[in-house]
């Protein structure tokens, strides 16, 4: 999973020669980068790495910088959890100097502390805080302005809860998984289940999940295996006249 | 021109007193505000030339013989490319001088020295680089002991440029009529090419520290920096440090060389390099180009960027430390094609590891600290590490080894306990304990004494994070705002904080935080094979007191649940490293042999980093937990391979010359027991205590020995 992290299948030749490359520190590449974020945006991509490379030339070039590009950003990063790309994108957002020539204000300020907000709540599995506060009248602007630009940004918070619900249980309540992944309708809920390869019981009370590396639990007790090369040692002694 | 009334001998260090006359006392005045002194000087230089030139003569006459002869020596050393010389002069002699002379003053300003070199046969460009190296030293020490100002900070940058200059962009001066630049023939001993990359990244460093503080600037120093804000820019620094990187084409030969390793008939690492280029050919390029790699790492640390840092260390990060492959030990052929200096090792493996720590690959930073603090205690049994005499640099090595301490003892505690890692070196571990017991106690805790506990050795241990860029010191308005500003004032609702280390604080805590409750859910299912989620929140207390109602007890279960898949998702983590046999062996890491490594250093794999595991099967929990079991054979391998060892040491001594009389008879049974355990390997260890009393007989005369040879 690190390797399409690291280089996603669906980056172009283009790009990773950008974000691989000294090219990066070139300011007049942001457009093409820029172009790539909304590219992800709109096929439902993700890639971190070239993310980041946009970050890195905003913070050595502070009039590149477009508050609504770094909020994009962190809206596709929210996806990646729990894996630290939020935290890394975050990482690379350097002090502003305060009259940054803008032609609107910065919406980036009012928007963290909501976007750190999300990525706390996903980050310690606190799925249904996650939906209440994503579907609050404060995350308004949020979700006029941004995640409805965003596709498919729902289904990919659905994903991180797949992960967590997939690694810690071999069966959960309906109900429960319905109000990780937020669908309420047994329709809907019955739609993705049965779209992810799992089973509902006989009433449809409960949800079995197919078993995978993490929920299936075994106690081992490890033993050690010797290797021949961990020998050669003693045996080329014993081996001497 | 002196004004002895302004300037008090009191200043001066008391050692020196003895050690220096009056004429040393007229220099140290002198050199002691340069800023005056150059201010000065430029006003005489415009009215008298001449006076000016008196004046160098008689700055110069102060200068002790030694030093003089010295630095005379120092050039001859470097004309000659006379490498032992010149790496006595930079580590020994340099710093002994030093501490005689100019414990407390600069060194004798270059343009003051300039005229001792001029008796020499170097042409005037040697002269001129040996100048440009020297100032390289004089600036150096400036900032290791003086305190720069901002005349200091500004030439400190144009003397290193102008080094970087002459290496990367000098003519070739075999054809006088080409225009091509050609790599220059100087020869460096590798500390002190460390030395010159690690302390311009340094002085980089403390520059952008010192710039992001307005406030405390005068008016003078705001006009310079309005003026000069190319000066140590994040693109000026970046582009040095790849520059060399791509004049050395440090990692295509490592490429090369990497492709050489298997075949038949290997080309030597030489004849690798001079394929390459001609720059590539001369360890001068390949050392900086090496370094100027670590060095990247370090920059890209220093901005933040943790992801990008471990990406610059593709090629060459499994070579270190004697290709551990930081912790991985894939790499056992030593390469030494590349330099291997301890500062080198201690600093890079540090900032890999926090990398990694960042990157909430704990396993990985455990493995990388493990490796590099095995070596640093090593290094400290043998105080006298050669090279290391001056006690400047080791102590900055020891400053970072503890610093990389407190940075394990933070992983130890974020692996949760009972993981597999944290008995990855119990020799560390404990040493982590004596030194930071009282902050691993807290933070195993959890809650929010645990994360004060981290906020401390975070803050201690953490590399000096610096802003890419400069306060706008060339916008006069935005500046006035800035001074202007009230301190105590909060900058309004700014969840980032402004600086940069308490940012990457607050990330890291809250990182840290996320996992404060899971030490004592670990504790609980510890106690079960199986039990319900109902009771766990009851045990979890999260219920409060209200019992009766029944939306708080399922709240509660909820909430319980729900930090169980915090658990989970933390006791799974990437690691380069993975059992070789796949996820049946978990656990299995201790045995290195079992183990393999994936790839770059940001590549890898989920693997178990707990060895309790459990499931969620609707409302019931079922745990398992691995445990591992005796480890014999290893015990066994190490003992035999000791006797072994003790064996040939007697079998080598010189056999000793018998006073008395003793039998042959006594001789025999040692003989025998010695033949049977070179022979014999799982009966090592008894063996190996039939030993002790053989040793003393086994000198049986020359009898043994036959006997053995038989």
């Amino acid at each position: 999973m690190s390797a399409s992290w690291i280089s996603p299948p669906t980056r172009t030749e283009l790009i990773e020669n950008l974000v691989s490359g000294v090219d990066r520190y070139n300011p007049s590449n942001v457009g093409i980068l820029e172009d790539y974020l909304y590219h992800q945006i709109r096929s439902q991509e993700y890639d971190c790495l070239a993310n980041l490379a946009i970050l890195k030339l905003y913070q050595f070039n502070s009039d590149l910088y477009n508050p609504d590009v770094v909020v994009n950003i962190l809206i596709k990063a929210l996806g990646a959890s729990p894996l630290p790309d939020f935290n890394l994108c975050i990482s690379l957002l350097d002090e502003r100097s305060p009259n940054a020539t803008l032609d609107e204000p910065d919406p980036l300020p009012a928007l963290l502390p909501v976007l750190h907000g999300l990525h706390h709540l996903l980050y310690r599995c606190r799925f249904p805080a996650f939906w209440r506060a994503y579907r609050s009248d404060q995350l308004e602007s949020l979700r006029d302005n941004y995640t409805v630009e965003c596709a498919g940004f729902e289904d990919s918070i659905r994903e991180v809860v797949i992960r967590a619900v997939k690694s810690t249980f071999t069966r959960i309540g309906t109900d429960r998984l319905g109000l990780y992944l937020d669908l309420d309708s047994p329709e809907e809920l019955q739609a993705y289940v049965d779209k992810l390869g799992w089973t509902f019981n006989s009433e449809g009370t409960v949800v079995s999940i197919p078993p995978n590396p993490d929920n299936q639990i075994e106690a081992v007790v490890v033993q050690e295996s010797i290797k021949l090369p961990q020998l050669t040692k003693v045996i080329s002694q014993a081996a001497r006249p | 021109m002196s004004r002895p009334t302004l300037w008090s001998t009191a200043d001066m260090d008391e050692d020196l007193a003895d050690a220096v006359d009056a004429e040393l006392s007229l220099y140290a005045q002198q050199g002691q505000n340069p800023a005056i002194y150059d201010q000065l000087g430029a006003q005489i230089e415009q009215l008298e030339p001449l006076l000016a030139i008196q004046q160098h003569m008689a700055a110069l006459a102060a200068v002790p013989d030694v030093v003089k002869s010295f630095i005379v020596s120092f050039h001859q050393a470097i004309l000659n490319r006379d490498l032992p010389s010149i790496t006595i002069f930079y580590t020994t002699t340099f710093p002994k001088l030093t501490d005689r002379f100019y414990s407390r003053t600069e060194w004798p300003e270059p343009e003051i020295i300039a005229p001792l070199l001029s008796s020499n046969e170097a042409t005037e460009d040697q002269i001129h680089i040996f100048l440009v190296l020297y100032r390289d030293l004089y600036y150096r020490h400036v900032y290791s002991r003086l305190h720069p100002n901002i005349d200091d900070r500004f030439h400190s940058y144009e003397n290193s440029c102008e080094l970087f200059n002459y290496l990367l962009n000098s003519p070739s001066s075999a054809d006088d009529n080409s225009d091509e630049p050609a790599p220059v023939d100087l020869v460096l001993p590798e500390q002190w090419l460390w030395d010159i990359i690690d302390e311009f990244i340094y002085q980089f460093q403390v520059f952008c520290s010192w710039r992001s503080k307005v406030k405390s600037k005068t008016g003078d120093e705001l006009m310079m920096l309005a003026d000069g804000t190319g000066v140590w820019s994040s693109y000026s620094v970046l582009n040095v440090l790849y520059s060399l990187i791509q004049k050395s084409k440090i990692n295509e030969f490592i490429v090369a060389l990497k492709e050489e390793q298997g075949k038949e008939g290997a080309r030597s690492a030489e004849e690798v390099a001079k394929s390459i280029s001609p720059y590539t050919a001369l360890p001068l390029y390949r050392t900086l180009g090496y370094f100027s790699v670590l060095g990247l790492l370090r920059v890209h640390v220093l901005l933040g960027d943790f992801t990008l840092a471990l990406k610059v260390m593709d090629q060459v990060g499994e070579f270190l430390l004697g290709g551990s492959g930081f912790g991985a030990k894939a790499n056992k052929s030593s390469f030494t094609a590349l330099p291997t200096l301890p500062a080198t090792h201690i600093s890079t493996h540090y900032y890999v590891g926090f990398c990694y720590m960042m990157l909430r690959r704990y396993p990985d930073a455990i493995r990388t600290f493990v490796t590099v603090l095995n070596f640093s205690q090593r290094m400290q049994r043998m105080r006298n590490y050669s090279g290391y005499e001056r006690k400047d640099q080791y102590d900055q090595i020891a400053k970072t080894a503890d610093r990389t301490l407190a940075l394990y003892a933070m992983c130890h505690s974020l692996v949760l306990p009972g993981s597999p890692f944290t008995r990855l070196d119990d020799n560390i571990t404990s040493t982590a304990k004596e030194r930071y017991g009282d902050q691993m106690g807290r933070m195993s805790k959890g809650g929010s004494d645990a994360l004060a506990a981290f906020e401390e050795l975070f803050l201690y241990a953490c590399p000096k994070f610096i802003n890419a860029n400069s306060p706008p010191y060339d916008d006069p308005d935005a500046i006035a705002l800035l001074l202007s500003a009230d301190p105590t004032e909060p900058a309004e609702g700014s969840p980032i904080p402004t600086d940069p280390t308490q940012r990457h604080l607050r990330l890291f805590l809250a990182s840290a935080g996320a996992q404060s409750p899971l030490p004592t859910l670990r504790s609980f299912l510890h106690l079960y094979t199986s039990l319900t989620t109902e009771k766990l929140s009851s045990f979890l207390d999260l219920a409060k007191v209200s019992e009766s109602d029944q939306e708080t007890v399922e709240e509660a279960e909820e909430e319980a649940i729900q930090e169980m898949m915090v658990l989970k998702q933390n006791s799974r983590s990437l690691s380069r490293i993975v059992p070789a046999q796949g996820r049946s062996e978990k656990g299995n890491e201790a045995s290195p042999a079992g183990l393999t490594v994936i790839g770059t250093l940001l590549e890898g794999e989920m693997i178990s980093t707990s060895d309790l595991n459990f499931v969620i099967d609707d409302n019931t929990i079922h745990i398992a937990e691995s445990t591992v079991g005796r480890r014999y054979a290893g015990w066994f391998i190490k003992n035999t391979e000791r006797s072994q060892r003790v064996l040939d040491e007697i079998r080598g001594s010189p056999l000793p010359v018998f006073k008395g009389k003793v039998g042959q008879k006594q001789g025999a049974p040692g003989t025998v027991a010695l033949g049977a355990e070179s022979v014999a390997t799982n009966d090592s260890a008894e063996a190996a205590q039939k030993k002790a009393p053989t040793k003393t007989v086994a000198w049986g005369g020359a009898g043994t020995r036959t006997t053995l040879d038989a």
